[in-house]
């Protein structure tokens, strides 16, 4: 779901890397506000590298086949890290694996991680929403819903930039189909990555609960 | 009136048989051209069915020369205009993914000339720069050891 070279004006590329680097700026120093910045940084590698595979990953849905992206997942787990672990995951998928490109790095960090950051707040709802739940189904349920909001909001933003940036040569109708039918494949990816982040975060709850106190 | 009919018949047959050019003949004529094919493939390995193709002429790169789709197995053929040598680009596009390749097709001269150009096959089967399997899954592999040593590295500070 990556937005290659030579799809969009140079515009919107440029749009991309400025709201890019606005975002990365404020991840930034909401990261230097934390007590120990740096504590944080080998989890957020990590699952920069998991980012950096999963879209190695496919998953076959006729008529092509779409991959997995996580940056739900890496919201709801990284908080404010995210958007600069997604940034750099991008930067390395479109150099080594070909995924996006480097005019559109911008729009694409823009388009994963500020959704990823909806992620991280509507996970972090759990402290205050739904008290009547057990504790472990609560955090699940929050931890399932931000995997599936953070690809969602992505995909409904590809759609919109893909479609308002149609140029003249291409039929529009033609293109608009194949757009809103790769869109709707990835509803399927969304309940996936839904279900990895409800059962990643679970398993962090058991084993080490202070991983997803950021 | 039996004769009447057969009369009218041999009419109509004699006035078939002199003048054949009123009857649907087809006349096929062939020659040999040389042409581009391209295919069209996501990473993942899948061709891209039904995507749009245009085709800029050298010199043109805003006015596509040609516009069309690829079939079933991703491939689309075109014949590039000889009296126009250069690099023709062919943009591939599906629901906001694609690609562009430039092909460098020759100017023919003397009496070959006015035929189709003809392209090196060799350089439409793989881009260069692209890599084996192999050397894909070295180097992504590489790259997550790079973020693995990275998490290695900052959290040894804290022991």
């Amino acid at each position: 779901m990556h937005i290659p070279d030579g799809i969009l004006p140079a515009q919107v590329c440029a749009a991309g890397y400025a709201i890019t680097g606005l975002a990365t700026w404020y991840s930034l120093r909401q990261i230097n506000r934390k007590p120990d910045p740096m504590a944080e940084i080998p989890k957020a590698s990590l699952l920069t590298a998991a980012f950096f595979v999963a879209s190695s990953i496919y998953i076959p849905i006729p008529p092509a086949s779409v991959h997995l992206i996580l940056n739900g997942l890496l919201g709801v787990v990284l908080g404010y890290f995210s958007f600069p672990a997604i940034l750099i995951g991008l930067f390395f998928q479109a150099l080594v694996i070909g995924h996006g490109g480097l005019t559109t790095l911008g729009v694409n960090a823009a388009m994963m991680g500020i959704p990823a950051w909806a992620a991280y707040h509507l996970f972090q709802a759990h402290r205050y929403l739904g008290r009547k739940l057990p504790e472990p189904t609560r955090i699940a349920l929050f931890a399932f819903l931000g995997g599936t909001l953070g690809l969602g909001l992505s995909v409904l933003i590809f759609l919109t930039l893909v479609i308002l940036h149609l140029p003249a040569e291409v039929d529009a109708r033609a293109e608009q189909a194949a757009v809103v039918a790769f869109s709707l494949g990835h509803v399927l990816v969304m309940v996936v990555e839904g279900l990895f982040t409800a059962m990643l975060v679970l398993f962090l709850h058991r084993a080490k609960p202070e991983l997803l106190e950021s | 009136m039996r004769y009447a009919l057969g009369l009218l018949l041999v009419g109509l047959g004699s006035l078939g048989w002199e003048t054949p050019g009123l009857a649907h003949g087809v006349h096929i004529q062939h020659r040999v051209i040389s042409g581009i094919e391209i295919q069209a493939r996501y990473d993942s390995g899948e061709p891209m069915q039904a995507a749009q193709v245009s085709i800029y002429a050298p010199g043109n790169p805003s006015d596509p020369w040609l516009k069309g789709t690829t079939d079933a197995e991703g491939r689309f053929r075109f014949t590039p205009d000889a009296n126009q040598p250069g690099n023709w680009e062919v943009k591939v596009r599906q629901a906001g993914h694609g690609d562009i390749v430039s092909i460098p097709v020759a100017a023919m001269d003397g009496p070959m000339a006015g035929e189709p150009a003809t392209v090196p096959s060799a350089s439409l089967m793989k881009q260069p720069g692209e890599l084996s399997p192999v050397k894909h899954w070295v180097t992504i592999a590489a790259v997550v050891w790079g973020f693995i040593g990275t998490a290695l590295f900052f959290s040894r500070g804290k022991r």
